[in-house]
């Protein structure tokens, strides 16, 4: 591959990010390559030793931080007409009703992930909770006389403290399944934003 | 090795390699070589990472008819070499703790 090739094909996967950032990464690469043709690399060599297109492009756009990326696609190209601001203002409790919308059940949807990793933890919590108090409380039957309540409740405690160990491997196997599916929501989102453009 | 760990390692490194005298990504690149390998967009993200912490700054300079970036080290980044070789004393303690530990396992 040539140099031209490179950088014109890395320009092409990054279209749609900020566009001082994708040029600062293009000049970095494109010294990079340069400074090892002049030391005396081929043009192919020198490209080849950069690394894959498709592996730089994935790292930066897991480097760029998505609130840059929907910034920049919001931005318009050019300067708008004053009928479009017109049209845009009047059309305002429409569109931005929509967007906003949008964007709460984009937020909810993620917030409700980690609701659920809360809800989980939190009945891991509270049948520690009920095991120490189904014991505490048998106990107290037992010191009152009433030994047969006093051992059921003690038992059944001890039944909630057991289940809760499970419990506790199984929250921790969801928490760390639900974390990971945010992070791919947001590295979805990231790439739905770069991949419209080339379309 | 630990990503955290390597993290903040190659940071410091990267600010030896232009502590005597600026320097440009691919020499920076080959300096670090024969210690430890580096890419160019980790290179890229650490170079932006310290600038940010104002602890190299940039400059561009003319180069064989094309631009090429040179990175400088600041007085901040000499700080943080120097805060590196008083941490890298603990770290050498807790490492010596671990292997006593080892060790005595071992006879034990």
């Amino acid at each position: 591959m040539t140099k031209l090739r490179f950088i014109l094909s890395l320009q092409d996967r990054l279209s749609g990010l900020p566009q001082d950032d994708v040029e600062e990464r293009l000049s970095f690469y494109s010294e990079m390559i340069e400074d090892r043709m002049e030391e005396g690399f081929s043009e192919e060599e020198a490209v080849s030793a950069v690394g894959s297109v498709d592996e730089i492009a994935a790292q930066i756009i897991a480097d760029i931080p998505l609130t840059k990326i929907a910034k920049e696609k919001i931005k318009p190209k050019r300067r708008l007409k004053v009928w479009e601001i017109v049209l845009l203002v009047l059309g305002s409790p429409i569109w931005l009703s929509l967007l906003i919308a949008a964007f709460a059940v984009g937020l909810s949807l993620y917030a409700s992930l980690w609701v659920v990793i809360i809800s989980l933890w939190a009945v891991f919590g509270s049948m520690i909770a009920v095991a120490l108090y189904c014991v505490a409380v048998g106990m107290g039957f037992a010191f009152a006389g009433n030994s047969l309540t006093g051992i059921a409740m003690i038992g059944a405690g001890l039944v909630c403290a057991g289940l809760s160990v499970f419990l506790f491997f199984g929250c921790r196997v969801a928490t760390k399944g639900l974390l990971l599916l945010a992070k791919k929501t947001v590295s979805g989102i990231k790439n739905s934003f770069t991949k419209k453009e080339e379309a | 090795m630990d990503v955290q760990l390597k993290r903040g390692l190659l940071d410091v490194c990267v600010l030896a390699a232009i502590k005597d005298e600026d320097s440009y990504g691919y020499k920076i690149i080959k300096d670090m070589k024969p210690y430890i390998e580096l890419s160019e967009s980790t290179l890229y993200t650490i170079l932006k990472r310290l600038e940010t912490a104002d602890m190299l700054t940039v400059c561009t300079v003319e180069h064989g008819g094309r631009l090429r970036k040179y990175y400088r080290i600041t007085d901040n980044g000499l700080k943080r070499i120097e805060s590196f070789k008083d941490e890298w004393k603990e770290i050498l303690s807790i490492y010596q703790f671990v292997t006593k530990e080892e060790n005595g396992n071992d006879q034990a």
